[in-house]
């Protein structure tokens, strides 16, 4: 099992305390395509920070890949985030004032790489995204569709437990999020990456195996969409 | 380090000109630090000029004086004057593990000194002895000081100043020339062995003589003018008094005064001067490095504000890089570091402006004369700071963008990795 929550609780207390998370159980295998919707406040976020390490929660337990994730120093969760998981977000936050290429060399500077390895590494993924022609592109000279293969390239680099995508489509138009979601797809099928996408499109949530519907802070249900005709609008379209 | 520079370079020339406007209020603090120290040490060194280079610090010199209480059945008011042989004195067991050099010196003024066609008159005629020469620092320009033959031999020699020399040699100054002629003292006849410097700024125009030569021509009486000696092994001033207190208690019972009367003999301890001049010198340089330093942290001050502004610009990055597995020393090191490097290179452009501003001050202001009290002086000599300012400032700079960095840094060193969720 790679991902096993239990009874996970989470609490934000501004000034009136906020339970987000009601007790999530959740189980994800290796080499799944798991998509987790809800509509805004139904704590979906708050799950994808607590899958993410980025954010700390109050009960429970959470296990990646057999590591319990607890209760960690901001050194031993930065550690984990950059050796475990992937990230894909909705605004790509590449880095403005870098390449493409230095942005997807991000994740293994902070592992200590040397600037040869991790060069050739960054080319060999950007080539994977036939982006080999704008490796020394900065970000606001590509479009939208480019800029999220970039981030997919930066999230692949380190060989990630987990791909953990955030709206990875919500900043594209419909043309380009087939393209994002093809991709992922195709990165699930052919690498067996284990990937997970939040969202609140249905079309999107349609190119996973499983979908997790949450629903007030509690997993509404689990639905198998190994058919993939979850979305009523078709599986061939992703409705914006 | 290579890929940590980069960063900071990429960081640095998206905001040139706040970088500019911040560095130069750097610049400008250590600028006025270095110009502020050259122009205390230039001003140091015009005052100090005459006393620190005219005698050697670790002296004493002891003369005759009046006692001030009644002792021993006189009556006080008693004039005490020195003689040559209180330099036994010094040569006293309780004292000859510190005392190196003793001399003595009579000296006789209102004569007329002739040479050829050209004379001097009221000078005056210094008995001395070969320590001298190191004790008073002369400075011989030709020729040789009084040596010990000369006073075995009472020889009638003597040492003009290059004052006398120049009027001698009419204007020349090939003092060489003169060594061997005889000049007429009074209507005696010496012959020249030496020409040393003589002072312009204070009348310095004794002439040196054999001590034993004077006392031979003049000497009914063993009086002297003093009696000058060095010592070593002091340290502190305290003990430098002390060693003054047993210096004067030991002519005082030479001469019958009361142990503690401090008027019977009197006596120039150039060694306690020297150290409160030293003592003066450093409290004055102090508090031109305090008024520098507090110029400073004007510009330091600008750098924190800058980096705050910079790191609040940056939160989102900041988010990012922590998604991706920056730890908080990661950043904290970015912050710091381009803090201290802000710092450092602007500093090193005002030590350097400073440095310049000095050596043209150095040029004008330093090479002009004033005139006080009669007396004309430099308003400023050598206006410059050393090695060990330059190496002070750069100290201070580090510490200083350090310290300007720490908060900014640690601001962003706690950025949330949510902020990177965080749709902008």
């Amino acid at each position: 099992m790679l991902i096993e929550l239990k009874g996970v609780h989470k609490t934000y207390d501004n000034g009136q305390p906020l339970h987000v998370l009601k007790g999530i159980d959740l189980e994800i295998e290796k080499g799944e395509f798991v998509s987790i919707m809800g509509a805004s406040g139904s704590g979906k976020s708050t799950l994808l920070n607590i899958l993410g390490i980025l954010d700390n929660y109050d009960e429970g337990e959470y296990h990646l890949a057999g590591k319990l994730i607890k209760n960690l120093s901001e050194r031993e969760s930065a550690t984990y985030r950059n050796q475990m998981i992937g990230f894909v977000f909705q605004s790509f936050n590449l880095i403005g004032f870098k390449t493409a290429v230095e942005n997807v060399e991000l994740p293994l500077f902070y592992q200590g790489v040397n600037r040869h390895r991790r060069h050739e590494a960054a080319m060999a993924y950007l080539e994977k995204m036939g982006l080999t022609g704008w490796a020394s592109h900065y970000p606001n000279e590509m479009s939208g569709g480019q800029k999220q293969r970039v981030a997919i390239a930066r999230a692949l680099i380190t060989h990630p437990e987990i791909i953990l995508a955030d709206e990875p489509t919500g900043a594209l138009d419909s043309k380009t999020s087939v393209e994002v979601m093809e991709l992922l797809t195709r990165l699930n099928r052919e690498d067996g990456v284990t990937i997970i996408v939040v969202t609140h499109e249905s079309g999107v949530a349609n190119c996973a195996d499983k979908i997790v519907h949450i629903k007030d802070g509690l997993i509404e249900r689990i639905e198998d969409n190994r058919q993939h005709h979850s979305s009523m609008f078709g599986t061939d379209t992703i409705m914006k | 380090m290579r890929d940590l520079l980069q960063e900071i370079w990429e960081s640095l020339r998206r905001n040139k000109v706040r970088t500019c406007l911040t560095g130069l209020a750097v610049a400008w603090g250590i600028f006025m630090l270095i110009v502020l120290v050259g122009a205390g040490n230039g001003l140091l060194n015009a005052f100090l000029s005459d006393t620190g280079n005219g005698f050697a610090s670790n002296t004493m010199l002891v003369g005759g004086g009046r006692t001030s209480k009644p002792y021993d059945g006189f009556k006080q008011g008693r004039r005490i004057s020195i003689k040559d042989k209180d330099m036994d004195i010094l040569r006293d067991p309780q004292f000859s593990d510190k005392v190196d050099l003793i001399s003595t010196s009579l000296s006789k003024s209102g004569y007329t000194m002739t040479y050829g066609r050209r004379y001097f008159t009221n000078v005056m005629l210094t008995g001395t002895y070969p320590s001298d020469a190191e004790m008073n620092r002369v400075k011989m320009l030709a020729g040789r000081f009084i040596n010990q033959k000369d006073i075995t031999d009472k020889r009638k020699v003597i040492i003009i100043t290059h004052l006398h020399a120049k009027n001698f040699l009419t204007g020349g100054t090939d003092y060489e020339r003169l060594l061997g002629q005889s000049v007429k003292v009074g209507n005696l006849s010496f012959t020249i062995i030496g020409v040393r410097h003589g002072e312009e700024n204070t009348d310095d125009r004794e002439l040196y003589v054999p001590y034993s030569t004077i006392k031979s021509i003049f000497g009914l009486s063993d009086d002297v003018d003093g009696v000058t000696f060095s010592f070593h092994g002091l340290t502190t001033e305290a003990e430098s008094d002390a060693f003054e207190k047993e210096v004067r208690t030991a002519f005082n019972a030479a001469h019958r005064a009361a142990p503690d009367d401090n008027s019977a003999v009197w006596i120039w301890n150039r060694f306690s001067q020297y150290l409160q001049t030293e003592k003066a010198k450093s409290l004055l340089i102090t508090a031109l490095w305090i008024i520098g330093l507090f110029t400073l942290i004007s510009g330091v001050v600008g750098v924190s504000n800058i980096m705050l502004i910079t790191v609040k610009e940056r939160t989102h990055e900041f988010g990012i890089r922590k998604a991706l597995g920056a730890r908080p020393g990661s950043i904290l090191k970015l912050i710091v570091t381009e803090s201290v490097l802000i710092t450092a290179f602007f500093g090193y452009i005002g030590m350097l402006l400073g440095m310049i501003a000095c050596e043209i001050l150095d040029a004008t202001v330093g090479q002009s004369k004033v005139v006080i009290f009669g007396e004309s002086m430099k308003m400023l000599d050598n206006p410059t700071v050393g090695l060990g300012t330059a190496i002070g400032a750069t100290v201070v700079l580090i510490v200083a963008g350090t310290l300007a960095g720490i908060f900014p840094a640690r601001q962003a060193a706690s950025v949330k990795p949510i902020e990177a969720l965080r749709a902008d």
